[in-house]
């Protein structure tokens, strides 16, 4: 495994030792600091290649940090938060976060969006071929299959599941999912994207009720689950 | 009242004319002494009509005409007889002291009179008190009946409960005050003074600011607010206004003192519950962190030589206890959100799969072993809901029917177009809900008593039905004809397309 640097931003020092040590063990090094000034400076010093950032920051507010960081950088920044408000989940991703998770968290499910931010950095040219469990998509020739089977989609729905891809991993919120595909004068119409994301799932989920490809994160917006 | 006053006067000459007309049809039958009386009569009449002021002019008046007219040489004010000197101080002695007793006893029956009203006004003031224990609804009655009978408009100012230094006005028509009425009122409260004051701008008028004062001290003011601006000095007026002014301070006082024991009571009672909340919510914090603790503190324990199934299983449950202590947390605070009414309704058109299927995502580890039978139709309607907080609702419902369900036994899912709105019902294979018990198991704190073993506040049920009811929907458990509990929840759809839901969207 690469060995990435991974600066941890958090005022509790408990987490900051849990997640230095649950990190390494995983082969990652771990850069700490605990509070927005560090993380600003820490960041433009050492370029970690991922942030992981608690909002509620002594000095500067973890939200207002994204904003900053992004002036300037394109690093994945996850963040981590005991605010579980759809709000402010919404505020950190409009500033440029690219996965927010609520502590408590599990640590499972921290390294596997850890892994899915860094994937898509790495990923220099776009792959032409999706493929998780029955679902394969070749972008290049605009081709969706479920087990095998050719699976037409409306211009709409296959922009939407690109979108998805390209940002795999990564929680979008809806409004970013609605100018993205819609164009940008679209962003209430929430009712539009929830019915296209419903025929979507019939036609590539296995079970639209118990979705395992298009997650819906609350209030937020939709994941599309990677891989893992 | 002036003009009627002077109005006397001219009526009082009158008087005199009439008798000199009527002396002079009877003076060539009567001797002048007899004509004499007709003037005192005419003072007599002018002193009950007209008061002190015209009788006397009718006593000097009728004294000259009578001497003009009927004592000679006729005509002229000069006298033959200077017998007659005597006789006109005599008139004029008996004309004045008649004018000054009739008027003295007038103005005693007034002052009778005028008792009786205040007496009447103030009896009325008190059955009005005996009736009403709210002080807002008593004060607006003081303020009109007060206006009834003075005439004036009237305010009471009364210091507001939390914040005594600014003052809270309550009248019969629910006037504005301004910022000057209401610093002179502040000042008379304070200093504890009358202040009679003729405001400018932006209020024109006399007010009287009277102290409301009782043994504690200054309760309020009391504001009489009059539009002419200077109200004439009326001592039986103020007599009466003084007499309300105490009456009005001593109630206000009594029903304060009556609020604030109510007030005390309701805080012991709340005190009690906190103390239940506070005792239930402390025993389900820390049941979870006994085997949290204590699988972690054998875990360290090197002396303990765990088998590595051992040690899966301990982790195994101390997870699963962090995550009930994780989901307890969030009940909570989303309780306390709504009792706070912090909590507002973020309503998107949300569709029922969707929803299930985020609830049960986030329920994963719980319903690991468990089979989920959903059936939602594709053709149910989207519904206007706060996706986060109905996922929350289902979570909580889908739980308990795992935890009071034996396990491996299914739970089941099922959603439908009702009239206007969708079902959903939620269905566990268990042990079933005692009847007598459905209809509490959405109350604060209750708990069924058969399962002992089964840990939980009973907070989660109580925050679904706050929940669904903020919605403008219902929950409801029954038994389910299979056994087992079945939760039905009812959500309207809401106007999904209305144009209302759009400024909502916008909030985001």
């Amino acid at each position: 495994m690469k060995n990435n640097n991974i600066l941890v931003v958090d005022d509790e020092s408990s987490i900051r030792k849990f997640l230095r040590m649950t990190l390494s063990s995983q082969g990652y090094a771990v850069i700490e600091c605990c509070c927005g000034r560090d993380a600003i400076s820490k960041t433009i010093e050492d370029k970690p290649e991922l942030i992981i950032l608690d909002l509620g920051l002594p000095d500067i507010d973890g939200i207002e940090v994204t904003r900053l960081i992004r002036e300037w950088s394109r690093v994945p920044i996850i963040i981590l938060s005991v605010r579980g408000a759809e709000s402010s989940k919404i505020q950190a991703l409009d500033a440029g976060a690219d996965d927010y998770l609520t502590k408590p968290f599990n640590v499972g499910e921290l390294l596997a969006r850890l892994r899915a931010a860094l994937r898509r950095v790495e990923r220099t040219a776009d792959d032409p071929i999706f493929i998780s469990g029955h679902l394969k998509v070749d972008l290049t020739k605009r081709l969706v299959t479920v087990n095998g089977t050719e699976t037409g989609l409306t211009p709409n729905e296959y922009e939407l599941l690109r979108i998805l891809i390209k940002n795999g991993g990564k929680v979008l919120t809806r409004r970013y999912l609605l100018r993205e595909v819609w164009g940008p004068e679209y962003g209430d119409e929430f009712h539009m994207l929830h019915v296209n994301i419903s025929n979507l799932r019939r036609k590539i989920e296995s079970d639209p009720a118990r979705p395992q490809l298009i997650i819906t994160e609350p209030g937020v917006g939709y994941r599309l689950r990677t891989g893992e | 009242m002036n003009k009627i006053r002077w109005q006397r006067y001219p009526a009082g000459i009158g008087l005199v004319i009439l008798a000199t007309l009527l002396g002079h049809l009877v003076h060539t039958f009567f001797a002048p002494a007899n004509i004499i009386m007709i003037y005192l009569l005419s003072v007599t009449v002018s002193a009950v009509t007209g008061g002190l002021g015209p009788s006397i002019l009718v006593s000097i008046l009728g004294v000259l005409a009578f001497d003009f007219f009927f004592v000679s040489p006729f005509y002229t004010f000069a006298v033959d007889d200077t017998q007659y000197i005597f006789t006109f101080s005599v008139l004029l002695l008996v004309g004045i002291t008649i004018s000054y007793l009739t008027s003295r006893i007038r103005r005693q029956t007034e002052i009778a009179r005028l008792r009786e009203k205040q007496t009447a006004a103030l009896y009325a003031l008190g059955r009005d008190l005996v009736a009403s224990n709210n002080l807002a609804a008593y004060i607006k009655a003081i303020a009109k009946r007060i206006e009834e009978s003075t005439g004036f408009n009237v305010m009471i100012l009364l210091p507001e409960y939390e914040r005594a230094a600014s003052l809270k006005v309550y009248s019969a028509d629910n006037r504005d005050i301004s910022r000057e009425e209401m610093a002179v009122a502040t000042r008379s409260l304070q200093e504890k003074c009358k202040i009679r004051i003729n405001h400018n701008l932006p209020v024109v008028g006399a007010r009287l600011y009277l102290p409301l004062m009782t043994a504690r001290g200054g309760v309020g003011v009391m504001v009489l607010c009059s539009n002419t601006r200077t109200p004439e000095p009326n001592p039986m007026l103020d007599h009466l206004i003084g007499a309300y002014t105490d009456l009005v301070a001593v109630a206000i006082e009594g029903i304060q003192m009556a609020e604030e024991i109510r007030d005390a009571q309701l805080v012991k009672a709340t005190e009690k519950l906190q103390n239940a909340l506070l005792n239930a919510i402390s025993h389900d914090l820390r049941t979870p962190l006994v085997s949290i603790i204590g699988t972690l503190s054998s875990l360290q324990e090197e002396s303990m030589q765990l088998d590595p199934d051992t040690k899966h299983n301990l982790v195994q449950v101390a997870r699963e206890e962090a995550d009930r202590l994780n989901h307890l947390i969030s009940n909570l605070l989303d309780e306390s959100r709504l009792k706070a009414g912090v909590l507002c309704l973020n309503r998107q058109p949300s569709e029922i799969q969707d929803l299930v299927g985020a609830a049960l995502e986030q329920l994963k580890p719980a319903i690991l072993q468990r089979t989920v039978l959903i059936d939602i139709p594709d053709s149910t309607p989207f519904i206007r809901i706060d996706f986060g907080l109905i996922v929350q609702v289902l979570v909580n419902i889908v739980e308990n029917a795992v935890k009071y369900s034996p396990p491996n036994s299914p739970v089941e899912i099922q959603a439908y177009n009702a009239d206007n709105g969708v079902k959903i019902e939620i269905t566990d294979r268990g042990i079933g809900v005692p009847e007598q018990d459905l209809e509490h198991i959405f109350d604060r704190f209750y708990r069924i008593k058969h399962p002992e073993n089964v840990a939980g506040t009973g907070l989660g049920l109580s925050i679904s039905r706050d929940i669904i009811e903020l919605h403008g929907g219902h929950i409801k458990a029954v038994r389910s004809p299979a056994g087992g509990t079945q939760i039905i929840i009812e959500l309207p759809v809401d106007g999904l397309n209305g144009s209302a839901g759009k400024h909502e969207f916008e909030k985001q």
